[in-house]
């Protein structure tokens, strides 16, 4: 045994050393204690699965995957990829480290699952205030000006509320592996028309030019129409925020043909905004982060919707990019692939 | 060594249309940013930032005093020597609708196409006087 082998048999940690071809070359101590002699033939199997390039140990021997959680018999492990050994070799191997993480997962799902109950809850009664809101000042002429801009303003902060009790709803699902997407026929031009139309009174009043860019002939996917929709509002709520009186926001979808076949469809919601500094704009889709521009209107969010987006539209197997220039507006696009029912 | 040239990146082209947009104006770096996809065809982003000019041509045109009350007008030059001007069937079908009349509000109604390229088209005539738009 090499000095670094017995090293690592000394370790806490459970760790094994698998090679591409399918071998388990070495497991230490600590992972024979607990996995058992049955994990060694489970390894195995596993392993075996990487030279047919099926499976979660795939993606550590293509770079590509640096941690993964794994259910084995019930309970679920964190396997980290301590290092790809590729010198002196036929084949490459890696060097994985198991952490038992079912206790902090389970916590984890308990949290999730009291989030969405009280975000659900809250949901209720907010909705109750907007609509006795909109009902007031429907009777606008009734009104005095005063009351009239009191309530417009408290319009405005339910508004923004229940964006934030919407965002946190769904983090939460996405936390808890809830955001399955469904996969009914959606016409995007529908999806796009709905979002549209749901802030044109917002946009109207904060005078901004909220204009469709896309025509009808816009094929049909597969995927949830709720959350894609919502997605789409996000985007337009955004620039809301940032887009000053008199600047336009348009939501606009282009097709990609090959061979006269469409392929995918690109969304893009852009803005003549306030735009997001150069070195912001890769981060812009993490999560709890936010563009260190301030708001025009609607004060901070959470920091989740653009996050919440980016997991949407990776859930429909698309992928979510953003253009931006500094004082002159922001384009969020999106890439949704146009899958055919079987 | 690669056919292709390497693409920029985000941060780059964030600062590429920036400085030309100072520089050469809405219109030249929109067809500079057309002429881009075509050598990074595969660039999500790029796309973007076309769109970020035209949004930025759109609302231009609609900084109008007169905004969407506005009303278009063919040239002399357009019903002097109309075949010069090279128009596309949507600009095309948009010059048939003006008439001197009817404001952009009414022309957003009757057109076909979506309010925003049917704006875009509008500001791309004036553009190319083939159309002007009086205060």
């Amino acid at each position: 045994m090499t000095f670094a082998l017995s090293l690592l048999d000394q370790l806490p940690n459970a760790i094994a050393v698998i090679t591409e071809g399918g071998g388990v070359e070495y497991r230490n101590h600590a992972f024979d204690e607990a996995f058992g002699s049955d994990a060694a033939q489970w390894l195995k199997e596993a392993a075996r699965a990487v030279a047919g390039e099926r499976g979660w140990l795939h993606g550590f021997f293509t770079d590509s995957t640096e941690t993964t959680d794994v259910e084995i018999e019930g309970r679920v492990y964190r396997i980290d990829k301590i290092t790809r050994i590729v010198e002196d070799r036929e084949s490459p191997a890696v060097a994985l480290s198991f952490e038992d993480v079912t206790r902090e997962r389970e916590a984890e799902q308990a949290k999730s699952d009291f989030t969405a109950q009280i975000v659900h809850d809250l949901r209720g009664p907010l909705s109750g205030i907007q609509g006795t809101l909109e009902f007031v000042l429907s009777q606008d002429a009734k009104l005095d000006a005063l009351y009239s801009d009191l309530l417009r303003e408290a319009q405005r902060e339910s508004e923004r509320m229940m964006n934030l009790v919407n965002e946190i709803l769904d983090f939460s699902k996405i936390k808890s592996g809830n955001f399955a997407v469904e996969s009914e026929p959606i016409r995007v031009a529908g999806v796009l028309k709905r979002a549209v139309r749901s802030l044109q009174s917002v946009a109207a009043r904060d005078e901004v030019f909220l204009l469709s860019a896309h025509g009808r002939d816009v094929p049909q996917i597969f995927g949830s129409m709720e959350k894609l929709t919502q997605a789409i509002i996000n985007l337009i709520s955004n620039s809301l925020k940032f887009t000053p009186r008199k600047g336009v926001i348009s939501v606009g979808a282009q097709i990609e043909r090959s061979n006269d076949v469409a392929e995918a469809i690109v969304i893009t919601v852009t803005d003549s905004g306030m735009g997001i500094r150069a070195d912001e704009i890769q981060t812009i889709f993490e999560k709890y982060k936010q563009a260190g521009t301030r708001s025009l209107r609607g004060g901070a969010g959470t920091g989740l919707g653009l996050y919440i987006v980016k997991q949407v539209v990776e859930a429909h197997g698309g992928e979510v990019s953003v253009a931006s220039v500094e004082g002159v507006g922001t384009s969020m696009i999106l890439r949704l692939p146009v899958k055919r029912a079987a | 060594m690669s056919a292709h040239p390497i693409p920029a990146t985000n941060r780059d082209w964030s600062r590429l249309v920036g400085e030309s947009l100072k520089q050469h104006g809405a219109w030249h770096t929109w067809a500079k940013l057309l002429e881009a996809t075509r050598v990074y065809p595969g660039d999500l982003s790029l796309r973007g930032y076309i769109e970020i000019l035209r949004n930025t041509i759109v609302r231009d045109f609609l900084a109008h005093p007169k905004g969407l009350q506005a009303v278009p007008r063919l040239s002399a030059e357009f019903m002097s020597n109309f075949d010069r001007f090279n128009l596309n069937a949507q600009e095309g079908y948009l010059v048939s609708l003006i008439d001197g009349r009817l404001d952009v509000q009414k022309l957003l109604i009757l057109s076909p196409f979506d309010p925003f390229n049917t704006i875009f088209s509008l500001a791309r005539l004036q553009q190319e006087r083939a159309i002007t738009v009086p205060q």
